[in-house]
């Protein structure tokens, strides 16, 4: 019994490394995607944002604050101008991403105790930097509000300095970043990237062999081999095995070599990695033999998932907080192993949580593995005994 | 020749090809708008997190009002002790905790500056960022009523998002995605358009509809697909762009330009891809290769000055990057014109590269499989005259 199991697994495992579609999807996308994502954000984070300040005031108080925004580490003021129209038509060449405008007596304002307003404008189509210039000028600025707030508070309430300064930030706040110290974007991105890879190219993989249906047309004279054609619960666990077994090679590469190549926190424990895989890859193979059986050519799948790639990241609760989606798009995400795997995923090895922090995500997985799996024993069944006369499956 | 070419659409376009008008047509819009109903709340609101109150105060059940009463926080969980919150944050029930410590109203009516700790995730970049800013926002606001309410911050800040006013994600991101899909979609329809013959054996019979020439089965191949892509990008870009400021009449025109020959160059790359490796399994691997994660390559997301050297001159030859480019200089409205005509004609080179290269190399294999045919042909009616005899 063993050994017809484990001959159909050797048997398929062969068509990985040696199928052309088969090793572009199954061991070429794996490697290739796991190095060629994480490059553009080698840096990590973005620093040096080219911006520039528009001054309408040039007194001391006005120099100041240029001085203060250029010693920021965020951004990096490239120019100092004296009209708007010259911040924005660089801004429009893309030369700089912000500007501040320091209106006119603004240091005669301030000395006077009126409240003054600085305006900070970003380029609406950068997200990133709209955070870091408006955090960067607002830091600036309101560093330069704070000594002269201190000062009045003194004179005002007769007080000294230290006590004034008490006055005006009774309780600062300290923020602790537990997980991603450097606020690094590839710590970010890259880690819910590369679990969509596995189940992206392992879906397309099992499509584009046909999942567990016998009689493969494309695989000409092996088509009518014994192998082949074995009883279906062999076929199917058989080669359920096999894509098992070398996706969990990729799990071990990717933990071993690509998280220590781009210096990603590898906090994974064995234990919650190890149930992790069996049940993350147990559903991701259930749900591409069920899938597998509704194409008619091999190469159907790959343009169908190709589109699907990016929704599927997104519907992952990774960017955009799942309670923020319509209800429709939750429900619909619920069919995707992906949806469970990724916070999962982030949950072991980028926070080191143990077991019982993912149970209730590997629960779902453990869930639809199960349904799949039946699903997929159905329709193998049924696809078994239809003939189509299109298609290369 | 018109008939002809006429005749090839027809043939190619409107011979029940599910698959192509699946990939040309229903995909792209849907995916499109799917992404844009995604991100329909606009922006980050009710972000969980956690507080663990040390000082039974009033000062410390003020500080919570405000959390509470925030549009951008929910506090989901009052935790007894660290841990608790800890485990919270890892199983990503809250993204943030504020440890609210002990003697704390006292310490501040002393003037002792206790610090309130704020610890967030950090994983969630998004999120994180949006909850620590609000948490700084509602205890800076607490402070500074406790001993200095009349007198006010002689300096405030106001940060303007030009072309995105509100600073919505659905603007930020929907459009890019967009192009991203569109980008992606003219490759892979190309690829499909262009291999689907050779697949099928049936260069010899198009060539028949193109009446043998190979000029008239290029225009019918690729006009087609082009202009229902751009006519479908022009659509979702308009439906994605209500969330921002409206966009003048020559904005439009210019942002139709490089929407244009984006496709125009990702489909004649697609050609090339097919014209190169000559199998549709591989040249779809190829495109989606390529295609697939041009976005994170585009420089909308994470900016391009801070990507490796090479990584930007792989970006500088993906058409997204420049059409993406063009549409964020239309954002600033008026000033943006000027610039963006040189960014467009470097789409305009590279649509005309791709597809000059792609009409040669799809020439020289529709020519090589009409030999094919004939062979197939050939030792087809031999092996019928075998069999007869």
């Amino acid at each position: 019994m063993l050994s017809r199991l484990l001959r159909v697994t050797l048997t398929e495992w062969k068509l990985f490394v040696t199928d052309p579609a088969a090793v572009l999807l199954l061991v070429v996308a794996g490697l290739l995607y796991a190095f060629y994502y994480p490059t553009p954000y080698i840096n990590q984070t973005v620093s040096k944002v080219p911006v520039a300040v528009v001054d309408f005031d040039h007194s001391g108080k006005s120099r100041e604050l240029i001085q203060m925004a250029s010693a920021a580490q965020q951004i990096e003021v490239k120019a100092v101008y004296g009209e708007m129209t010259e911040a924005e038509n660089a801004m429009a060449r893309e030369e700089i991403f912000g500007f501040m405008v320091i209106p006119e007596n603004m240091e005669k304002n301030i000395r006077r105790g009126e409240q003054v307003s600085l305006n900070i404008f970003t380029h609406g189509a950068y997200v990133m930097l709209h955070g870091a210039i408006g955090t960067a000028f607002s830091t600036c600025a309101l560093t330069l509000g704070a000594t002269q707030k201190v000062r009045q508070i003194a004179l005002e309430k007769k007080v000294p300095s230290t006590k004034a300064m008490a006055m005006r930030d009774p309780f600062p706040i300290s923020i602790q970043t537990m997980f991603n110290n450097t606020g690094s974007y590839s710590n970010y991105v890259v880690p819910c990237v590369l679990v969509l890879i596995l189940q992206q190219s392992l879906i397309i993989g099992i499509c584009i062999l046909g999942g567990a249906r016998g009689h493969r047309r494309f695989r000409k004279k092996f088509r009518d081999s014994e192998v082949e054609n074995e009883s279906m619960p062999y076929r199917y666990f058989g080669r359920s095995l096999a894509y098992f077994l070398h996706y969990c090679c990729f799990i071990l590469f990717y933990h071993c070599v690509i998280y220590n190549l781009f210096n990603f926190p590898r906090r994974g424990e064995l234990l919650p990695m190890a149930v992790f895989a069996v049940v993350f890859l147990f559903a991701v193979i259930n749900f591409g033999m069920v899938v597998s059986q509704v194409f008619l050519r091999r190469e159907s799948s790959m343009q169908l998932f190709l589109y699907l790639s990016i929704p599927i990241l997104f519907l992952a609760n990774f960017s955009w907080p799942s309670y923020l989606m319509p209800t429709a798009m939750q429900s619909l995400s619920y069919i995707l192993p992906s949806t469970f795997a990724v916070p999962a995923w982030l949950t072991i090895e980028q926070m080191g949580g143990d077991i019982y922090d993912v149970a209730p995500k590997l629960y779902a997985l453990a869930i639809q593995a199960v349904i799949y799996l039946i699903l997929g024993l159905l329709l193998t069944r049924f696809r078994d005994k239809t003939h189509f006369k299109t298609g290369d499956m | 020749m018109l008939n002809g070419l006429l005749n090839t659409i027809r043939k190619i376009y409107f011979s029940h090809n599910i698959v192509l008008w699946m990939i040309v047509l229903v995909l792209p819009c849907g995916v499109s708008v799917f992404m844009l109903d995604l991100f329909s709340s606009q922006i980050v609101q009710h972000v969980p997190i956690g507080i663990l109150s040390q000082d039974d105060s009033e000062l410390a059940d003020k500080i919570e009002t405000g959390f509470q009463s925030s549009p951008v926080l929910d506090v989901a969980l009052n935790c007894s002790d660290f841990s608790e919150c800890e485990h919270a944050i890892i199983r990503g029930d809250i993204q943030s905790f504020v440890v609210i410590p002990n003697e704390f109203e006292r310490r501040t009516l002393r003037l002792e500056t206790p610090v309130i700790p704020v610890y967030s995730s950090g994983q969630n970049y998004l999120t994180n960022m949006f909850a620590t800013k609000e948490i700084r926002a509602v205890v800076t606001d607490v402070g500074s009523e406790l001993f200095t309410a009349q007198i006010e911050d002689p300096v405030k800040t106001e940060i303007h998002s030009v072309g995105n006013i509100e600073s919505n994600y659905q603007g930020f991101l929907s459009l890019g995605l967009v192009a991203a899909m569109f980008h992606l979609a003219a490759m892979l329809v190309a690829v499909y358009v262009g291999s689907f013959p050779l697949r099928d054996h049936r260069v010899k019979e198009l060539l028949k509809y193109a009446k043998g020439s190979r000029l008239t089965l290029w225009v019918a191949s690729i006009v087609p697909l082009d202009i229902i892509l751009w006519l479908g990008h022009m659509a979702c870009y308009a439906y994605c762009h209500r969330a921002l400021t409206p966009m003048g009449f020559e904005e439009f025109v210019m942002v139709s330009a490089a929407q244009l020959f984006m496709i125009l160059a990702c489909s004649g790359a697609g050609f090339v891809f097919v014209g190169v490796v000559g199998v549709m399994r591989i040249a779809t691997g190829v495109a989606g290769v390529v295609g697939g994660p041009a976005f994170a390559f585009a420089g909308q997301t994470y900016p391009l000055m801070a990507m490796p050297l090479a990584v930007r001159c792989f970006a500088f030859l993906l058409p997204l990057t420049h059409a993406l480019k063009i549409q964020s200089m239309m954002l600033l409205g008026d000033v943006g014109l000027a610039p963006s005509w040189d960014v467009l004609k470097l789409l305009i080179g590279m649509a005309l590269f791709w597809n000059v290269f792609g009409a040669f190399l799809m020439s020289m294999r529709w020519k090589q499989h009409v030999r094919i045919e004939n062979a197939m042909e050939k030792s087809t009616s031999f092996r019928a005259i075998v069999e007869e005899d």
